[in-house]
């Protein structure tokens, strides 16, 4: 058994720690009433930059309609959590279901925006569900959250609350394989994804598609995407001699497949999904490696919209980076939050978790992206996955994500 | 009452009681604390501290315990995981048989139609409850896999076998995923259920699950850790050899350790999933085990509430005091208008902190926040001062020390060949010991005198030759059986267990003897606890062989005693094994004339209750006092033998020991 | 490509591979063969050294790769280089068996190991904390050249690893084998004590073997960032475990080993992934550091027997 002084440690210790509990950080006094949204990001790890932008995204619009007054009576405070941990060094489940938790728990949030990964997804939305909190994520892709199938797992509460602002990887991958083999006319693929959550899913979908539409799949495998050499699989993959290769997975393996592939397999064509859309292709990798990779998102791209560049030049004097397409759901799935919350206070009713999830689903909301409205499933309706193609533009800086990434075109839709 | 009137009511009730009253006031508080602190994140915290906890209670089994440090503890808290998660998840779904039809009466399964509208499959629905057990056997199995191979292996190297297989087991989780869900993980494990009522979100009943669980394991821990079991185990942490030869199986042992602490990672992996209702591969990677290291390397390796301590404050650390402390920075950094402090994120360096942690306390603090205290008697002035008193036989039968056999020959030692790669220490070396003898072995530094010993007690293996004992032949027999058939011995170089008392060390020699389990430590039936109190009295009356020296010493760690005490400790050890052959070897070593001729007179008087005893001497008057017959041993070979007397005077000997010549010298002073 | 042309290829990625392990093991087998020490930090300290060449090369004004240098700059250059990342690797490999082994060089136990495990997440940390999760690009000055052999490629960059990684281990291996210091080193691997009492300054000795082992890792950091053109802060961890692996493969404490267990290595990282599959490599290397650990501890050229009380 312990000693009495250890005892006395023990019993401290507890004591502390329900103190600590109690006494938390002072909330604002403010004399227009508060409602909470949350942001639930990345914030550590591996995907932290995109996070920051997504993350930033939300508070502009917050911050924006704080200033305008545009819920009269009321004032919306944004509270962020970090689902990613050192240890996990990206998003943890485990931290991911403590924030919902936190979220749930706390009386005065009635909606939140996030995740950005869907493995944190697939934590939180069972807890979000009984806890009858709305989520609006802008960024995570997975199809299984919103799939009926899955809603005894998901949202075991019975409503949907999870929504989203970007469509799913139902279409990501295999409006890419629709391009390739209409446009492109690519008759054999080579597939590779990164062991993760999302690269799994992504490849697997495209490899499905890339059958159905005749493109001949030359074989499958895996990278590791902490790993620095893939000369190995690539070696392997060369002689197969695939007009294209397919890499679902994030941009940690991506750069160094780009600067491999470069010289391996330098006439393949290659593309990816939105886990290679971002600065670092062009830095990290850089050209000539990044030159001519293909990369989708789940979004309409907007970033180029003439009507976007005030935002655009906003968002960037504010924050200090320019946003990606991934910032401009980010702000318009806050829009929504903002929409529906305004929407009830109109009616006179108190805002409250249930009454905000409600108007969340019956939205339709103009934003950056165009009208956002949801389907019964809490998908959004609009079904666009964007194609650009990384292509050297020396009139602008290497790291200029607008002008580097050449914008395609919508992908066929299957 | 006034202050100095509690304190010192307070201290008039016992140590035992006020342990206890704190143990409950912390039992109080861990159950009132959801009333109290109505946060279901908080609470959720908590939950995962207890479940960290449990693991760090498990890991401290196999590296505190028994001193094997596993350094992929979190292999098995992912296979208790996946156990339950694949059985009570949609994840399998095999085609519905008759084969399944006693598994659904029984309510492990049960019966779906299939995905649009096929065959019915299987659905798996294994309960939380019954899950418990069953993955803490299966990870315990585990333990068996993963440690066998590591048995013959020291220290450094073990760990690094356990970091292989902790690597490997969440890549196989990985890449299988038709069983595992592989990288995307397992979704839709069902949470636990009592009555129909499920768990649910909300925290709080998982809670105090984990808190149930907490609460069961240290109860198991310290059981076994003061039970012969616990001991076992810290013998072999101390002095493997020295564990071997007091008849602790080894392999036995090792693995116990390895699969009981494997089934506390497992059962924590079915919490932990069932609360989560998700599993993927990244929540079982090296950095989880390095964590729970860092978990009980701060609280204290060794000590059950330590590394339950430092459990939670490490897991509470990192999912809840940091981020409020972050949040302090921020608002001071308002409040004086710097930037940096706004922006700080101490999050995100909780691993940098345990890295500083195992540094610090490694360089520091070696015995971490809790140490793994032996309570230590001290001994009053008086004790101290006391003058010596020799002991006596009396009330010691030789059914206390061994029983009385009908061999005319105890031991026979048959042309024992033993080679070290080029060198050959012993050379058909053949010895008898008569029952109820006492026969020497002399010889010069390296004639192969301590090799002989460690040949007979199986700690050496021979080339050629067999030792036979009782008439049976012993040559191929671990230590422990050796032990087990009435040979103890005592070791040159002196191999106390340096951390344990006196009184812990002669019940680890008593250890072949003992009966209590692994079961029979935990629930303590009458049996075994007749059998410890008996097995202390059976000490005590060895102890008093030597007087007032050992016997007010019994609570004291062996390290701080001295050397003659320890030397005598050794003898009293093999003693209480209850052999019927002693091995001694040099006992009288770095003893005065007046202790050796002591010594010499108990040996004597032990030969005289029956006890055979074969002795390894360097002075020759115990030689002659003591021994019936004399062999000689020069380079592994034996060159006299015959009573003290004639081998005195027989010229190989004196070559031997004396050098060519100095024979002629020899013959020069014969005459004299 | 032919079959021939393809394991060729693989062939020659293969001892890429390997001179990178094998230049990594060599360094962590010195410290063991003295102080019988498994010291995870080394493998961090390649990463910390890849990082000083990073920083170095960029004083120079280079970036990407898009500034080529030949000749007599580009010699100058690396050899500077190389110089900083070796001092400044060695200098830190002496500061970590300084502060935080020599005090408990006469503990028992795991408490040394358990100590690098700190080190090493300390390392890791820092810099992760300091420079953030992205990948670097690397400064190459080296211009791309390739070579034909039959159908495969061979880089310039490959045969530059292996020209530095055999002159560093010849290096080594005439020091300790020729130089009074090597066969102080040696004494004092066998046999501390002995050593001591003839006169051997052991904890210089000891001193001089953390200096070149980490100085070592420093150069296989820098050589790393030259050969992939990029770094990060986990590189450490990936290929540290395989370079430990070539280490036990080829006889901790063995000179000779380390090499040979890096060639080995890197060969069946190749092979496994072009006839089996990329996905299994990582549990199929592991399970041969379990396998020799278990079945032949003393690998293939070790002398030392891993018995440690």
């Amino acid at each position: 058994m312990m000693s009495r002084r250890a005892a006395i440690t023990v019993t401290v210790c507890i004591a502390v720690a329900a103190a600590l509990g109690a006494v938390g950080p002072g909330q604002a006094i403010a004399a227009d009433q508060v409602v909470k949204v949350g942001i639930d990001a990345s914030l550590t790890g591996a995907d932290a930059e995109s996070a920051a932008r997504i993350k930033n995204g939300a508070l502009l619009a917050f911050d924006e309609a704080n200033a305008k007054g545009e819920i009269p009576g009321y004032r919306i405070e944004a509270v962020t959590y970090d689902d990613g941990t050192a240890t996990a060094g990206q998003y943890d489940p485990a931290q991911a279901a403590t924030n919902a938790r936190k979220m749930v728990s706390d009386p005065a949030m009635v909606a939140a925006v996030g995740p950005q990964m869907s493995g944190a997804g697939k934590a939180m939305a069972p807890i979000l569900s009984q806890g009858d909190l709305a989520i609006i994520t802008p960024a995570s892709t997975n199809p299984d959250l919103t799939d009926p199938r899955f809603a005894a797992q998901y949202r075991p509460g019975g409503k949907p609350i999870y929504f989203r602002t970007v469509t799913t990887d139902n279409f990501q991958g295999p409006n890419l394989a629709n391009y390739w083999a209409d446009s492109l006319h690519v008759k054999s693929v080579y597939v590779l994804d990164d062991g993760g959550a999302f690269g799994v899913g992504l490849a697997d979908a495209f490899q499905k598609r890339a059958e159905q539409k005749g493109i001949k799949v030359l074989g499958r495998d895996r990278l590791d995407p902490k790993a620095p050499d893939y000369a190995t699989i690539l070696t392997k993959i060369k002689p197969l001699n695939p007009d294209a290769l397919y890499y679902g997975g994030v941009m940690q393996g991506g750069i160094k497949l780009a600067k491999q592939g470069h010289d391996i397999l330098p006439k393949a064509i290659k593309g990816g999904g939105d886990g290679i859309v971002g600065p670092e292709m062009l830095t990290a990798a850089g050209f000539p490696a990044a030159e001519g990779w293909y990369a989708t998102i789940a979004s309409p791209h907007l970033t180029e919209d003439v009507k976007l560049a005030d935002w655009m030049k906003e968002y960037k004097a504010k924050f200090g980076f320019a946003p990606d397409d991934y910032a401009v759901t980010a702000y318009d799935a806050a829009l929504v939050i903002i929409d529906a919350i305004k929407r009830v206070a109109a009616t006179g009713k108190p805002v409250t978790r249930d009454a905000v999830r409600d108007a969340i689903q019956d939205a339709s909301v103009p934003t950056l992206q165009g009208e956002v409205s949801f389907d019964a499933n809490g998908d959004l309706k609009d079904r666009t996955v964007s194609v650009f193609r990384i292509k050297r533009d020396p009139n602008f800086p290497s790291d200029d994500m607008v002008h580097q990434y050449m914008y395609i075109g919508v992908a066929p839709a299957s | 009452m006034s202050p100095a009137g509690l304190v010192s009511a307070l201290s008039q009730i016992s140590p035992a009681r006020r342990r206890q009253g704190l143990t409950g006031l912390v039992l109080i508080a861990a159950l009132l604390f959801p009333v109290l602190h109505a946060n279901d994140a908080d609470i959720d915290s908590m939950a995962n501290a207890a479940a960290y906890a449990t693991l760090a209670l498990g890991l401290n089994i196999v590296v505190g315990f028994a001193g094997l440090l596993d350094l992929g503890y979190a292999a098995f808290f992912a296979i208790g995981a996946y156990t339950y998660g694949i059985l009570s998840s949609y994840q399998l779904m095999p085609p519905w048989g008759a084969f399944w039809e006693p598994l659904q009466t029984l309510g492990l399964v049960a019966r779906m139609p299939g995905e649009s509208g096929g065959a019915d499959v299987v659905h798996f629905t294994l309960s939380f409850w019954l899950a418990l057990p069953f993955s803490a056997a299966v990870a315990a199995l585990f333990g068996v896999v993963f440690g066998a191979p590591t048995l013959r292996l020291k220290g450094d190297y073990l760990a690094i076998v356990t970091l292989g297989f902790g690597e490997i087991v969440p890549i196989v989780v990985r890449n299988c995923s038709g069983l595992t869900g592989g990288a995307a993980g397992l979704n839709g494990v069902a949470p636990p259920r009592i009555d129909g009522f499920s768990f649910g979100v909300s925290a709080t009943p998982y809670y105090y699950v984990a808190i149930a669980m907490v609460a069961l394991l240290i109860f198991v821990s310290g059981r076994l850790r003061d039970s012969r079991i616990g001991r076992a185990w810290m013998a072999i942490r101390e002095d493997e050899i020295a564990a071997a030869a007091m008849g602790i199986n080894r392999t036995q042992f090792k693995l116990l350790a390895f699969s009981i602490g494997a089934a506390f990672g497992g059962m924590t992996g079915v919490f932990y999933v069932a609360k989560l209702q998700t599993a993927t591969p990244e929540m079982f990677g090296f950095p989880v085990s390095v964590m729970i290291l860092v978990m009980i390397v701060f609280g204290g390796i060794g000590s059950v509430w330590g590394v339950v301590l430092g459990a939670f404050i490490l897991q509470l650390l990192q999912s809840w005091w940091l981020q409020d402390m972050t949040q302090w920075l921020h608002a001071a950094g308002r409040l004086v208008g710097n930037a940096w402090l706004q922006r700080i994120d101490l999050v995100p360096s909780i691993e940098l902190i345990f890295g500083i942690i195992l540094v610090a306390m490694m360089l520091f603090r070696r015995q971490g926040l809790i140490p793994a205290v032996r309570p230590q008697a001290a001994l009053s002035m008086d004790q101290q001062q006391a003058a010596v008193r020799r002991g006596g036989f009396s009330g010691l039968t030789l059914a206390g020390i061994g029983g009385l056999s009908h061999h005319a020959m105890a031991l026979e030692i048959r042309g024992i060949t033993v080679r070290f790669g080029g060198l050959t220490a012993l050379n058909e070396v053949s010895l008898v010991v008569p029952q109820g003898s006492v026969v020497a072995v002399i010889g010069p530094n390296g004639s192969g005198k301590s090799t002989l010993f460690n040949t007979i007690t199986g700690l050496v293996a021979a080339d050629g030759g067999s030792v036979i004992f009782h008439d049976e032949d012993i040559t191929r027999l671990p230590p422990h059986a050796i032990l087990a058939r009435g040979i103890a011995r005592t070791f040159q170089n002196l191999r106390l267990f340096p951390n344990l008392t006196v009184m812990e060390n002669a019940l680890i020699g008593q250890h072949a003897r003992l009966r209590t389990g692994v079961f029979a430590a935990i629930f303590r039936p009458r049996w075994s606890r007749v059998e410890e109190v008996t097995a202390r009295s059976r000490a005590m009356q060895i102890f008093a062989i030597f007087g007032n020296r050992l016997t007010p010493r019994v609570g004291q760690m062996v390290a701080g005693l001295s050397y003659a005490n320890r030397r005598r400790i050794e003898i009293a050890r093999a003693l209480a094994s209850q052999p019927t052959l002693l091995l001694l070897d040099e006992p009288t070593a770095g003893m005065n004339p007046a202790e050796t001729l002591e010594l010499a007179e108990q040996v004597k008087s032990l030969n005289q209750l029956g006890l055979t005893v074969l002795l390894i001497e360097h002075k020759l008057d115990v030689v002659t006092t003591l021994a019936d017959t004399v062999y000689v041993l020069d380079h592994g070979e034996v060159i006299a033998q015959g009573s003290p007397a004639d081998v005195r005077k027989d010229e190989a000997v004196l070559v031997a020991y004396l050098g060519r010549n100095a024979q002629a010298a020899v013959a020069g002073m014969a005459g004299a | 490509m032919t079959t021939f042309d393809l394991l060729l290829q693989q062939t020659i990625n293969g001892l890429s591979l390997g001179a990178m392990y094998a230049l990594l093991a060599l360094g962590f087998t010195l410290v063991y063969g003295i102080l019988e020490l498994i010291n995870f930090s080394h493998f961090n300290v390649f990463m910390v050294g890849s990082f000083v060449g990073l920083w170095t090369l960029q004083s120079f004004g280079l970036s990407g790769q898009d500034v080529i240098l030949t000749g007599l700059p580009l010699a100058g250059v690396l050899l500077v280089a190389f110089a900083v990342t070796m001092l400044a690797t060695g200098a830190l490999g002496v500061a970590i068996e300084r502060l935080c082994l020599r005090p408990l060089r006469d503990v028992k136990g795991p408490a040394a190991m358990i100590t690098t495990i700190g080190v090493s997440y300390i390392l890791f940390n820092v810099i992760l904390l300091s420079v953030g999760a992205d990948q670097k690009n690397y400064p190459n000055p080296l211009p791309t050249v390739r070579f034909q052999l039959a159908g495969a490629v061979l880089d310039l960059r490959v045969i530059l690893i292996w020209i530095v990684a055999l002159a560093l281990m010849a290096g080594l291996w005439l020091f300790v084998q020729r130089s009074r210091l090597g066969k102080a080193m040696r004494a004092t691997a066998q046999d501390p004590e002995a050593a001591r009492m003839m006169g051997v300054d052991v904890d210089r000795v000891i001193v001089i073997a953390f200096f070149a082992g980490s100085a070592l890792a420093g150069a296989g950091g820098l050589i790393f960032g030259l050969y992939y053109n990029y770094t990060s802060f986990l590189i450490g961890f990936t290929t540290g475990l395989r370079a430990f692996t070539a280490a036990v493969l080829g006889g901790i404490g063995s000179v000779p080993g380390a090499m040979a267990g890096g060639v080995i290595i890197g060969m069946i990282e190749a092979m496994s992934g072009q006839f089996i599959a990329t996905a299994w490599t990582d549990v199929i290397i592991f399970s041969i550091l379990v396998l020799v650990l278990v079945f032949r501890p003393t690998g293939l050229f070790g002398r030392l027997a891993p018995v440690k009380s």
